[in-house]
């Protein structure tokens, strides 16, 4: 095993969590926000944020987004991407995290300065994220070190 | 095994290892000049090891390129470490800035109590200063003989329209800070117009939707049909209804049915804003409120003048009660241009 026993389920249950939410969000996306369960008034308000100008990036529904990363990640997450000699696994993995930590800041950002709303449901998807890439920079060190 | 012919390198390397152990004595790492497993040589108790007999010092070879990967993986645990704890930071400074934030830096919809205030109770100087409405919007005048149009034996002012009209939005700013002048409104929230694809999308407005309105001389009929993402919302009562369906025409606002519909008494109605949303453009909630006591901001003329309008012919519904209100030179003058029926 060349991580903490805990890395790998720990990685897939954060990858499969933010999936859920993700799909949920997506599917919100294409039907109607009112089908999220959450406030729809005051500072939590799922409608409000994904209906926001921010809720697209490049054209392409941020749900959307996330649903594609999450499934990646999942990939990535799974006992065998950790086990395996790969590197580029271990690259993608640190890499990919990096990029979706990124942009979970850039959406934080937006959710409380420009929209002035929070929606749990990307909260829960940001959060896993993190925890993703929290765990994919701590073990990549000792990952991409046993390559050289 | 054979032994092999050293390069003349090697010697040279050799013949410096010599001199260097007659000067200095043997090398790190060995006793008497013999060769000792790495971490064999201990030091006396209690001595502090000198730089020379530190392996990590010196080291050599293999022994060298483990320790400069130990190092390596080091710093880039400490690297690691250091971009977790920076991303919990910058959240944490985004949020800490969130919860400080100024009132005027909340998002789109969302009104503080001191905005809410604000549009509630915009100073009667200003609108004095602001005058009657700008040209372009056209109420018109139902005939006399119009059956009375009431509710608990009051005048009834009645407005109907949903959460995702902008059009809706851009009234009820003017609807609010009018009817404010007669009587006292709760639980009035902030939100926005509907998202994109509507046009002039995330219009900053308040919902009549869980308000209530109490006054002396008027009662105040809303309905909001539907949320800002189109869920329905609000079913008019059946006055609401009767009224919707008898003024709301063709014949009568130019309209089949548009929102918002808006009715003062048996006197007068439109259907349509008095207020254009594009200038409401970008602006927050607490923004537009903001400036609605400053006459020169461009949105408090067209807020502010559309609310004296609203006034004025609420004031003739009212029989110009309260005279505070209505004998004001201004509204007196801005019932003077509404139309006549």
């Amino acid at each position: 095993m060349r991580v903490a026993r805990w890395v790998p389920p720990a990685t897939l249950a954060l990858a499969l969590i933010g999936l859920g939410a993700s799909i949920y969000l997506t599917i919100a996306h294409f039907t109607s926000p009112d089908v999220l369960a959450c406030s729809s008034s005051g500072t939590i308000n799922c409608s409000l944020v994904t209906t926001s100008a921010q809720s697209a990036f490049l054209g392409m529904p941020v749900a959307v987004l996330g649903l594609v990363w999450f499934v990646v990640m999942t990939l990535l997450c799974l006992p065998a991407a950790w086990r395996s000699e790969n590197r580029f696994v271990h690259l993608a993995r640190l890499a990919g995290t990096i990029a979706g930590v990124g942009f979970a800041l850039w959406l934080v950002y937006a959710e409380l300065f420009i929209i002035g709303a929070i929606c749990e449901w990307c909260t829960v998807a940001h959060l896993a994220a993190f925890g993703l890439f929290a765990i994919a920079v701590v073990t990549a060190p000792d990952l991409l070190a046993r390559e050289e | 095994m054979p032994k092999k012919k050293k390069s003349a390198g090697q010697r040279q390397r050799a013949a410096a290892r010599r001199q260097h152990q007659d000067h200095a004595g043997p090398p790190p790492g060995t006793e008497s000049g013999t060769a000792a497993p790495e971490g064999a040589r201990r030091a006396p108790a209690g001595a502090r090891p000198s730089a020379r007999s530190r392996p990590a010092a010196r080291g050599k070879g293999p022994a060298r390129g483990r320790r400069g990967a130990g190092r390596r993986r080091s710093s880039s645990r400490s690297l690691s470490s250091g971009a977790v704890i920076a991303v919990v930071a910058v959240v944490g400074v985004m949020v800490i800035l969130f919860a400080t934030r100024k009132a005027g830096d909340t998002g789109a919809g969302n009104a503080t109590a001191k905005a809410i205030q604000q549009v509630t109770s915009v100073p009667a100087s200003t609108l004095e200063q602001v005058g009657a409405p700008s040209g372009g919007w056209a109420p018109v005048r139902l005939p006399a003989g119009t059956p009375a149009v009431e509710a608990s034996g009051k005048p009834m002012v009645m407005y109907i329209g949903a959460e995702y009209c902008p059009y809706c939005a851009a009234e009820r700013w003017p609807m609010v800070v009018a009817l404010s002048r007669f009587g006292t409104f709760s639980g009035l929230k902030g939100t926005t117009s509907g998202p994109p694809p509507e046009v002039f999308p995330n219009t900053a407005t308040v919902t009549f939707y869980g308000s209530s309105y109490t006054s002396d001389y008027l009662t105040f009929s809303s309905a909001e049909t539907e949320t800002r993402t189109n869920a329905p919302l609000q079913t008019l009562t059946s006055q609401q209804q009767q009224l919707f369906g008898t003024y709301n025409t063709q014949q009568v606002t130019g309209s089949n049915g548009a929102i918002p519909f808006v009715m003062i008494g048996n006197l007068y109605t439109w259907a349509g804003t008095s207020v254009d949303p594009g200038i409401l453009k970008g602006k927050s909630f607490n923004q537009i409120a903001g400036v609605l006591a400053d006459p020169n901001s461009s949105i408090a003329k067209a807020i502010d003048g559309s609310a004296n309008g609203i006034t004025a012919m609420i004031c003739q519904l009212t029989g110009n009660q309260p005279t505070d209100v209505c004998s004001a030179p201004y509204i007196q003058q801005a019932q003077s241009a509404l139309p006549a029926s």
